[in-house]
């Protein structure tokens, strides 16, 4: 007895056991299709009796077993049924005796035999016979149940038969001596009159009744036989019978306590028979000691609550048997199977403890050299008795060495299908799902040294499998769950070994299912690289799109029906998809930025690494980067044109890493941060490209106001010098140009400005308008500088007092004279001015130009976008005024106008004025120009109505009035200069100021005293202020002065 | 010569600390204290039934193979601790055994005082593994 049964449990013991074979050619299939029906009829209630007959069926029987049988009677073939394909009648002779000789097998022990034979018709099969039954074909077999139910009838005459014939020859007779195959050597010679000899007889005999017994479906009567055969054979030290004596006690107790059965699998079935087995058992028995004529000695009323085992006896007798067993180095088969069944009851009674501890002693049992497949199948069966027990870990332990024997180095066709199918067994023992998601939140479940083994043997097993695509899959698993736990040379190993294989099957985001049905999800990596947050970029300035003002109103959300709440509602879930406050336009390259790292020891190659959005048609540009080993956070931007409008939701993104392709969900990322995941799309606008005349600047404008500059330019002026930008305006977009607005601003003014600093006409560029894709329009900008051209302040200041001086005589020429020569002591020569005043000074002005334009869809949605034009004008000093006087002409009406006049500049210059010849000024000289001119009125201008309560309005009247002022003086003196080699440059309304007291009327004295009182406070404040050139604010009031 | 290997275990059952001398083969040890955990919860879940504060943290010897015992303690919190010793080493007895324990149990209080551990984090601890470390030259 050499082949353990692993499926045996306890209720086997009642069973008759009957082999079901095929003889000569017959299909598998309609074997197993017969055998199946024939295995149905399971249990069988014998007429004229409530007892109950369990059948097992067996396709496969060793006969070697079946020489155990008189030790355990269940272990005895008591029936054959062999079936067998016949097509025509000259076959059958041999058929039979093929049935004969398989009859001779299991001669010594069966009680019966049936031929099943299929296929053949005529002569032959019309004889009634009863051990053979003939059927025409597998399909028209109706009466096979009927047939079998008969058959087990016939079994159950010669069982009760035999039953009561061992049972009565009680004393007469000399009992003959029950024994094992191996045993058989032991008893030659030895004294059969003796006692010991004897009672061991009579112990081994009551034991067999006892089965037989179990087997009739009487259980009260067997375990009373049991309990006899157990204190005969122990007062004779039988160990081996007396452990099967105790087995079968157990066997009984078992199958009374628990008519569910006790081997799992085919409970559903047993339930059913169980049930009735122990009912049956407890109706008959009182019948039964009676009827059938059994021996005075089991007559005997033992109460039943004797007889039967408690479930705690079960268990210790199980314990006595095994050890009894266990001292026979021959009955390893029964010691191994008694420990199945113990296992198997106590697991029933859920004492994993005491189950374990038989099976561990199952584990140590040592049969001869196994064959490999019998070590797969013991480890299997060991592994799913400890599941049974609640013992997962050590069901997996043993599942997986199972696996691994399937494997085996010296098996000559290595089973990977099986191995990787037991692999996959143990997964729930090792906490281990196959699902990433189950490792992306919280810490790491489970043994991870333990379950990174078994990852690499399910790697090994479907890569010898040949199922590369599944070797990838869980390769990447092991990758991506496993990372943290993975030393710097198993990350190296890992992804060699898993590029190798890629680079064959790369890997996807399909589930990949298996044959059995089971399917394995993707696994994303998302911890190569790891994102550690995602930001939604806004378009760069210049792209930005605006919402025009008239529509805002439509745009505030109507929500609340505040303007400003305090009181926002938050809610943690809804942050990721919180709306972002700017807008992506259609057509246009939209940027999302993410910080990544890489957690690799060595550098991480990722390609083709793009955004997944959902809502808007996205085209996703994808970009490939490098990573260098183990980097701190690294910004990655991925960029994308949204091709339609509407909302956009950016879900993830995807990546390609050692060949595997990614498609990672934000919302299975842990730890990212991000600033919201969607933004509206609206539709396309035109874009602009400036290109200007001038060369870009270096310098950088800051405005205040937070917008951007895209393009700078700088521009070189002599003061006074005009100068033309052309601006190039090319729409590079796809939408037509079709709107455009422009305004200027002023910044950095430190420095007086006169003048229009900048001016244009537009309607020349719009009536180029509206601009076609590619097409080009010129704008031209003019650049006046007119900064102060008087040489210092201070200087001024001296020049006004003595126009003061001046005007306090008018027409009085001596008094004049006198002051005169104190002013002509003055430094006039240009090195001592220079060092007086900064006159090679550079002065810097900065204006903006905006550019706002729409065209398009986005235009019909009121969207436009600004494009801003940084200016940089350096003002170079061209000539200086440093002393104005007058002196009194001929007429009355008429002065003369005195200007020292400085070239500040490296070039020869000329200055002309109405009415004068041309004065020529070489570098850095300083020269005195007279021009004369008629005083004017200043009557003719209106007075400001002396409104007090309007102040501001006062001074607007104020500053009107001088700047009507500067002109007036300016178109009268015309003073302009050039530089011969250059174009030629007015000083317009600069002079007005210095020139303006010397110039009036003198009858108007009193009148001009008060604007001259009014200049001289004012003279840090420009004149002339412009358009361009915002007052910023008034030192001190004329309306202060004025009182 | 005693091989032994130790690891604190959370509830998840992930080790928080595992150790072996010698170094080589320490799946093995992997093995052997994972598989023990199946009698740990069993023992636990047994207990589970009588008074849960009087409980024994001790659970004595979890199974012996054929080269190894295998010891359990659990503390209040579900910690477990496993210890695996040379089968031949008969200098350890059960009291030195439940000795050890307590002094390991000790010691992770001690971690577990420490407000920068994370409880569930892997144990890296200077103190415990000098401990460990005294404790197995001691048993060696």
């Amino acid at each position: 007895m050499s082949v353990p049964d692993y499926m045996q449990c306890a209720e086997d013991h009642q069973t008759l056991l009957v082999v079901v074979q095929p003889i000569g050619i017959v299909p598998e299939e309609s074997f197993f299709r017969i055998y199946k029906r024939i295995s149905a009829v399971s249990q069988v209630n014998v007429r004229d009796s409530q007892r109950v007959l369990y059948i097992r069926y067996r396709h496969h029987y060793p006969p070697e077993n079946n020489e155990w049988g008189d030790f355990q009677t269940h272990r005895k073939v008591v029936g054959l049924i062999t079936i067998t394909d016949c097509s025509s009648a000259k076959d059958w002779p041999q058929t039979f005796e093929k049935f004969h000789l398989q009859k001779e097998m299991y001669g010594s022990t069966l009680y019966d035999s049936r031929l099943f034979v299929f296929g053949l018709q005529g002569e032959i099969a019309e004889q009634p016979r009863t051990d053979v039954a003939f059927y025409p074909s597998y399909d028209e077999c109706e009466t096979v149940e009927k047939r079998i139910e008969d058959f087990i009838e016939s079994l159950f005459i010669v069982l009760e038969s035999k039953r009561l014939d061992r049972a009565t020859d009680k004393s007469g007779d000399k009992i003959p001596l029950l024994c094992v195959p191996f045993e058989k050597k032991d008893f030659v010679g030895l004294d059969t009159d003796s006692r010991h000899y004897k009672k061991r007889c009579q112990g081994r005999m009551r034991k067999h009744v006892g089965d037989l017994c179990l087997q009739a479906g009487m259980l009260q009567d067997s375990l009373v036989h049991y309990h006899m055969a157990v204190e005969l054979l122990r007062s004779v030290n039988d160990f081996l019978w007396l452990g099967a004596a105790l087995e079968g006690l157990c066997s009984a107790s078992v199958i009374y306590h628990y008519p569910g059965g006790t081997g799992g699998k085919v409970g559903s079935r047993r339930a059913q028979g169980g049930s009735l087995s122990a009912e049956a058992g407890n109706r008959h028995r009182p019948g039964a000691l009676t009827s059938n004529g059994i021996n005075a000695d089991t007559s005997a009323e033992i109460g039943r609550a004797k007889n039967c085992l408690s479930p705690e006896d079960i268990i210790d007798k199980y314990k006595e048997a095994i050890s009894y067993y266990g001292k026979y180095k021959n009955a390893g088969v029964i010691e191994l199977e008694a420990c199945v069944k113990a296992v198997r009851v106590l697991a029933i009674q859920k004492r994993s403890m005491e189950a374990s501890e038989f099976l561990q002693n199952a584990v140590y049992i040592n049969l001869r050299q196994l064959s490999e497949e019998e070590k797969i199948q013991r480890y299997s069966i060991l592994s799913e008795l400890y599941e049974r027990i609640g013992f997962h870990r050590k069901s997996a332990f043993f599942k997986r060495i199972a696996a691994m024997q399937c494997a085996a180095p010296s098996i000559p066709e290595p089973g990977w299908r099986a191995c990787y199918k037991l692999l996959l067994e143990t997964l729930p023992g090792y906490s281990l799902s196959l699902d990433p998601k189950d490792f992306s939140k919280g810490t790491h479940r489970g043994w991870a040294a333990v379950q990174m083994r078994l990852l690499h043997e399910l790697v090994y097993a479907s890569r010898r499998m040949g199922n590369p695509a599944l070797c990838v899959r869980h390769l990447s698993f092991l990758l991506q769950t496993m990372l943290d736990f993975l030393s710097d040379q198993e990350k190296k190993d890992v992804t060699q070994s898993l590029e190798s294989y890629t680079a064959k099957c790369p890997g996807t985001m399909e589930f990949i299912t298996l044959p059995d049905g089971l399917k394995l999800p993707p696994v994303p990596f998302t911890k190569l690289p790891i994102v550690r947050s995602v930001k939604l970029l806004n378009l760069p300035t210049s792209l930005r799109p605006h919402k025009m003002k008239s529509l805002l109103g439509q745009n505030v959300s109507t929500k609340s029906p505040f303007i400003y709440s305090p009181i926002i509602a938050h809610s943690r879930g809804e942050e990721r998809n919180k709306k972002i406050d700017f807008q992506w336009v259609q057509g246009d390259v939209c940027e999302v930025q993410l910080m990544v790292y890489n957690p690799m020891p060595f550098e991480l190659r990722v390609e083709n690494m793009g955004l997944l959005t959902t809502g808007v048609e996205f085209e996703s540009l994808p970009a490939a980067l490098s990573l260098p080993a183990e980097s701190g956070l690294y910004p990655v931007t991925l960029v994308g044109v949204p091709q339609t409008t509407g909302q956009i939701t950016v879900n993830g993104y995807h990546t390609s890493v050692f060949g595997v392709f990614s498609d990672c969900l934000l919302d299975n990322l842990p730890g990212v941060k991000t600033n919201g995941c969607t933004v509206e799309v609206i539709p396309a606008l035109p874009r602009l490209q400036i290109s200007t005349s001038l060369p870009r600047s270096a310098h950088t404008l800051q405005p205040s106001s937070g917008d951007e500059i895209s393009t700078n330019v700088s521009v070189q002026l002599y003061n006074g010098e005009t100068q033309q930008l052309i601006i190039k305006l090319e729409n590079i977009g796809t939408e037509p140009l079709e709107k455009l607005e422009v305004t200027a601003k002023t910044v950095n003014t430190k420095e007086k400005l006169y003048g229009d600093f900048l001016s244009w006409k537009l309607e020349d560029t719009l009536s180029q308008f509206p601009l076609k894709p590619g097409k080009i329009a010129t704008f031209t900008v003019n650049i006046k500088v007119k900064l102060d051209f008087s040489c210092q302040e201070n200087l001024l200041q001296d020049l006004s007092d003595d126009g003061i001086s001046v005007s306090g005589l008018p027409l009085s020429s001596p008094f004049r004279q006198v002051v005169k020569p104190r002013v002509e002591t003055k430094p006039i020569n240009p090195q001592e001015s220079s060092k007086v005043g900064d006159f090679s000074h550079v002065k810097t002005l900065e204006a903006i130009l905006n550019f706002k334009y729409s065209g398009g869809p986005g235009h019909v949605e009121g969207y436009y976008r600004n494009l801003s034009l940084g200016l940089h004008v350096e003002v170079e000093p061209s000539v200086f005024f440093t002393r104005v006087s007058t002196l009194p002409a001929t007429s009355t009406r008429q002065c003369h106008l005195l200007l020292d006049v400085f070239n500040s500049t490296e070039h020869e210059l000329t200055i002309s004025a109405r009415n004068n010849e041309d004065l020529i000024l070489h570098a850095g000289e300083c020269q005195r120009m007279a021009i004369q001119v008629d005083k004017f009125n200043f009557e003719s201008f209106p007075e400001s109505p002396t409104d007090g309560t309007q102040f501001a309005n006062a001074k607007q009247l104020e500053e009107e009035r001088q700047q009507a002022k500067g002109l007036e003086i300016n178109s009268k003196l015309d003073i302009c200069w050039k530089i011969i080699s250059f174009h030629e440059y007015f000083v317009e309304g600069v002079l007005n100021q210095l020139v303006l007291e010397h110039l009036q009327l003198a009858p108007l004295q009193w009148g001009e005293f008060l604007i001259r009182l009014v200049q001289r406070l004012w003279n840090v404040e420009c004149s002339i202020p412009t358009t361009c050139m915002p007052v910023t604010s008034f030192r001190k009031s004329p309306q202060f002065i004025r009182k | 010569m005693a091989d032994t290997g130790r690891a604190g275990q959370t509830l998840e059952n992930y080790p928080l600390y595992i150790r072996s001398v010698p170094t080589e083969n320490e799946l093995k040890f992997h093995y052997t204290v994972h598989t023990s955990l199946d009698v740990v919860d069993e023992k636990i879940s047994a207990m589970g039934k009588a008074l849960v504060d009087q409980r024994e943290l001790y659970l004595g010897l979890l199974y012996p193979t054929e080269d190894y015992k295998v010891y359990g303690y659990v503390t209040n919190s579900k910690v477990k601790f496993v210890m695996v010793v040379d089968s031949s080493n008969t200098a350890l007895r059960d009291n030195e055994i439940r000795s050890m324990f307590r002094k390991l149990h000790n010691s992770y209080t001690d971690i577990m005082c420490n407000p920068f551990y994370n409880p569930g984090d892997r144990i890296h601890s200077r103190a415990f593994d000098n401990m460990v470390n005294s404790m197995m030259m001691q048993v060696c």
